[in-house]
């Protein structure tokens, strides 16, 4: 047994994203409105600065933040612009369909496109001001547990060598007990999808469904594009039965957020966001938009794409799920930073009352889930409840469905609507092409790399400032690597080659005319989709030592 | 008078003091050396051959062993003493461990990292990459002089440094530094297990890429690297996969270099590794794929097979 330090806090927030530096200042807030003994509260943080592994579109609905920050304007906050237009396109191969009015849930009149990174380090700023500390470069291993209660959290070891060996760098990893521990881990959290495991918290909920995101930031010569406008796209590269479209969001100075998303429940194993995503540039819309500029940023993640219904339990003894480590994102509205803000308060009102009547029970902490459901979160979400799942039955059913549940509040004759989770939606290559399997070594639909429009991954990784100690364990655990070479190899034909958009998986010769497993770990920009869309779910994603991962700048 | 601090651990100079002796040279005003540390005598003596007005050593008990706290303290007092126009020193770990605090003491500005200097009309422009080396920024420091400088390993070239006719004076500095502001303790310096390869300080480099295809291939760029009396190094799959060990690894996650000559043997040039060796002076690539990203950035380029190319080229260089 390693000695270990433990600290004891009352409340421990897992995540430093916009749910947990919410759930901080509102716990730093409440302690100043009703003074009292003052509660210890520290934040967790894998990423070496505080936003560094924050990436969205993003445009934010601010009313959440003008009820926790009501003077955020006399604060500073870094909202890029406001929406002053939308317009939506369907995208055909090389023309565009313009909608002749934005959808409703679409309409961003009053809202603000901003860099999520940067807007998380401006809340980080005040909940530093308020008196709590953040830890940088810490990330959580492992929930503690006394029998099923959340006791705490570990954070990781530092100084294991690649082999597992302990270096003369060696520290070993901290306990930190908490009276209430709020998990803000993000979009398929290690620590949320353990907890969720073993309490059975899923119990009577539909899957959760994914989607990637795959954003690059551009300088293009500004009054190209107006600032403050946001387009959003249908369609092409996109076939009928994929879900997903593309957004680009007009910052002053020529900033502009270039990104694609693509659900997570494709059919075809030859699929591959990242070239869908150089698809997406060289369509003679966009590319003549980004003719002559320059990519200077690039980033990808994962979003919760499943709504109400895929919210597992969000509360147990001594603990709370809060943002979208719970699902909480509408996925109509392509908003959810708002949500994660909300939650993450009233996940910080609920723990402030149950540490200060010191009873921290389920029972107890079940305050939390009252208070979304009697809130706008619940007044939001519910209604699209079943909008994601329409889509796995293609594009029009999915849109069809989307516009009547406008009129019917979500109505559905099986409610919740059924859906598989994304990775036993996708197909096998012989069912897929029909006993044509293609060579699933090369890009079925390959696109251009010409390294100024369009890039190949590995330059992209250069781009999100992803960087890793070499001498480390792989943070990508795959339990059992020979299915690699067999099974999936004639079965799949490795689709994690092409879901990965940080090529941390190759398959490379092994010398004797078959091919193996190759994990680049230290390419892993942390999208957690190898997690999510393995089809034999063998792929654990896990923090790697605090502090690696991307750089996420103006993101 | 520019002041450059050079670097030296166990009277063995670092060659990076040679390029901070040739960018001072080259801003055309006098320089002087100041060199710390136990042992320094030697390396002085070896920088001395510089054409600069005087090399002095600062040797103290408390500076026998590099600790961030007696450096800053010591060089404060000399920095002030001395009043130069500029303060310059090579962009090492070593430096990096204690050049902050040294300005934060001093209260001057700082500029890290510096790839190109440019004097003109009385102003003087530091270039420094940002974004990870994908762009160079201008800037200028303000503020009361002297601004301290450090210069990117590789950026300046040391045998551009001028030699004087005859050595500079040597001269023994004394500073004070009170043991008791020393907060570190050093420990004896950490050694690797095996001798780990330098190669910022080759002077020329073989590096093999994917396209060498197996470990049993490697044979060749030995011999190629043989013949030139060059180091042999790699692009990352091949120490991923074994092949060479992590420490002859060029590129963002192992060693940047800019040698004389660098041959690039089956590299496609991915921008992770380009950053780590595109300061060299002459780039040769063989590489199958005409279209490889290495050979934008090569000055001499075969597109061809190296096992066809590396045979023919080492029979010629043993001629």
């Amino acid at each position: 047994m390693p000695n270990r330090e433990t600290l004891d806090v009352d409340v421990l927030i897992v995540g430093g994203g916009p749910a947990g530096m919410s759930a901080a200042l509102r716990l730093a807030q409440l302690q100043q409105e009703k003074g009292g003994e003052p509660l210890a509260i520290a934040v967790l943080e894998k990423a070496r600065e505080v936003g560094a592994h924050m990436l969205s579109g993003a445009v934010l609905d601010p009313s959440t933040l003008r009820r926790l920050v009501p003077d955020f304007a006399a604060k500073g906050a870094p909202l890029a612009s406001k929406v002053h237009q939308d317009r939506v396109y369907f995208l055909t191969r090389s023309s565009k369909l313009r909608f002749p009015i934005t959808p409703p849930p679409l309409q961003n009149h009053g809202n603000y496109i901003i860099s999520l990174n940067r807007f998380v380090k401006w809340l980080g700023g005040l909940v530093e001001a308020a008196g709590v500390d953040i830890f940088t470069g810490f990330s959580a291993v492992e929930v503690l547990y006394d029998g099923d209660r959340v006791i705490g959290v570990r954070t990781g070891d530092r100084g294991i060598g690649k082999h597992g060996e302990k270096r003369s760098t060696f520290e070993a990893g901290v306990d930190i007990h908490a009276k209430v521990t709020i998990l803000t881990d993000g979009v398929r959290g290690n620590l949320t999808k353990a907890v969720v495991r073993r309490l059975a918290l899923d119990a009577g909920k539909l899957p959760q469904l994914y989607a990637i995101g795959i954003k690059e930031l551009w300088e293009i010569p500004s009054g190209r594009l107006p600032v403050g406008t946001v387009i959003h796209t249908m369609g092409y590269p996109l076939r009928m039965e994929e879900f997903g479209g593309a957004f680009i969001y007009a910052m002053p100075d020529g900033l502009t957020s270039v990104g694609f998303v693509t659900g997570l429940d494709y059919r075809d194993p030859m699929f591959d966001p990242h070239i869908t995503f150089q698809h997406f540039k060289r369509h003679p819309f966009v590319a003549s938009l980004l003719q002559g500029a320059q990519m200077v940023r690039y980033g990808a993640k994962a979003l919760p794409e499943g709504g109400w219904h895929t919210v597992p339990r969000t509360y147990a003894d001594g603990m709370l799920i809060a943002g979208d480590a719970a699902g909480f994102m509408n996925s109509m509205r392509l908003k959810g930073i708002h949500l994660a803000m909300r939650t993450g308060m009233l996940a910080a009102e609920s723990a402030f009352e149950a540490v200060r009547a010191n009873d921290v029970s389920s029972a107890r902490l079940k305050s939390y889930a009252d208070a979304i459901d009697a809130s706008e979160v619940r007044r939001e979400l519910y209604p699209v409840r079943n909008v994601h799942q329409s889509f796995s039955h293609g594009l029009l059913a999915g849109v069809a469905y989307s516009g009547l549940s406008l009129i019917t509040g979500g109505w559905w004759h099986r409610d919740p609507m059924p859906a598989h989770a994304g990775y036993r939606r996708i197909a096998k290559l012989d069912a897929y092409y029909d006993g044509r399997r293609p060579d699933s070594d090369a890009p079925v639909r390959p696109a251009k790399i010409d390294r100024q429009l369009t890039f190949d991954r590995l330059t992209n990784v250069h781009y999100s400032g992803t960087r890793h100690p070499e001498d480390q364990p792989s943070h990508l655990i795959v339990h059992d690597a020979d299915v690699c070479r067999t099974r999936c190899r004639s079965e799949y034909g490795n689709p994690c080659t092409r879901f990965c958009p940080a090529n941390v998986y190759e398959m490379v010769d092994a010398g004797d005319g078959t091919k193996k497993l190759q994990i680049n770990a230290s390419n892993c920009v942390h999208c957690k989709t190898c997690d999510i869309m393995d089809p034999y779910q063998l792929i654990d994603w896990v923090p790697p030592e605090g502090g690696g991962g991307p750089q996420y700048e103006g993101m | 008078m520019i002041v450059v601090i050079g670097e030296q651990r166990g009277g063995k100079l670092n060659r990076a003091t040679w390029e901070a002796v040739a960018a001072a040279q080259s801003l055309g005003d006098t320089v002087k050396v100041i060199v710390l540390g136990g042992g320094a005598d030697a390396a002085a003596r070896e920088i001395a051959a510089a054409e600069v007005t005087e090399v002095a050593v600062v040797d103290a008990p408390a500076l026998a062993d590099y600790t961030a706290d007696g450096y800053v303290a010591a060089l404060a007092s000399l920095i002030e003493q001395q009043a130069p126009s500029l303060v310059v020193f090579p962009h090492t770990y070593q430096t990096r461990d204690f050049v902050p605090a040294l300005a934060t003491r001093l209260g001057r500005a700082l500029v890290t990292d510096v790839t190109a200097i440019n004097r003109a009309e009385g102003r003087t422009v530091y270039s420094r990459p940002v974004f990870q080396g994908k762009l160079s920024a201008e800037v200028e420091a303000l503020g009361p002089t002297p601004h301290l400088v450090t210069l990117q390993i590789g950026a300046f070239r040391a045998d551009a440094a001028k030699r004087g006719a005859s050595a500079a004076s040597v001269t023994a500095a004394t500073v004070s530094v009170d043991a008791g502001a020393v907060r570190q303790k050093p420990e004896a310096p950490f050694q690797e297990a095996r001798q780990a390869v330098d190669l910022s300080q080759a002077e020329r480099i073989v590096a093999v890429g994917r396209g060498i295809k197996g470990q049993e291939h490697l044979k060749i760029a030995e011999d190629l690297a043989k013949a030139l009396g060059a180091e042999l190094a790699a692009s990352r799959p091949i120490c991923d996969a074994g092949w060479l060990p992590m420490d002859r690894q060029i590129g963002s996650s192992g060693q940047t270099v800019a040698p004389k000559l660098y041959v690039a043997l089956g590299i496609s040039g991915a921008i992770q590794h380009l950053v780590g060796m595109k300061g060299s002076r002459t780039i040769v690539a063989i590489n199958k794929d005409p279209e490889a990203p290495i050979f934008e950035i090569a000055d001499y380029g075969i597109a061809g097979d190296l096992f066809e190319i590396v045979p023919a080229l080492i029979a010629e260089l043993n001629k």
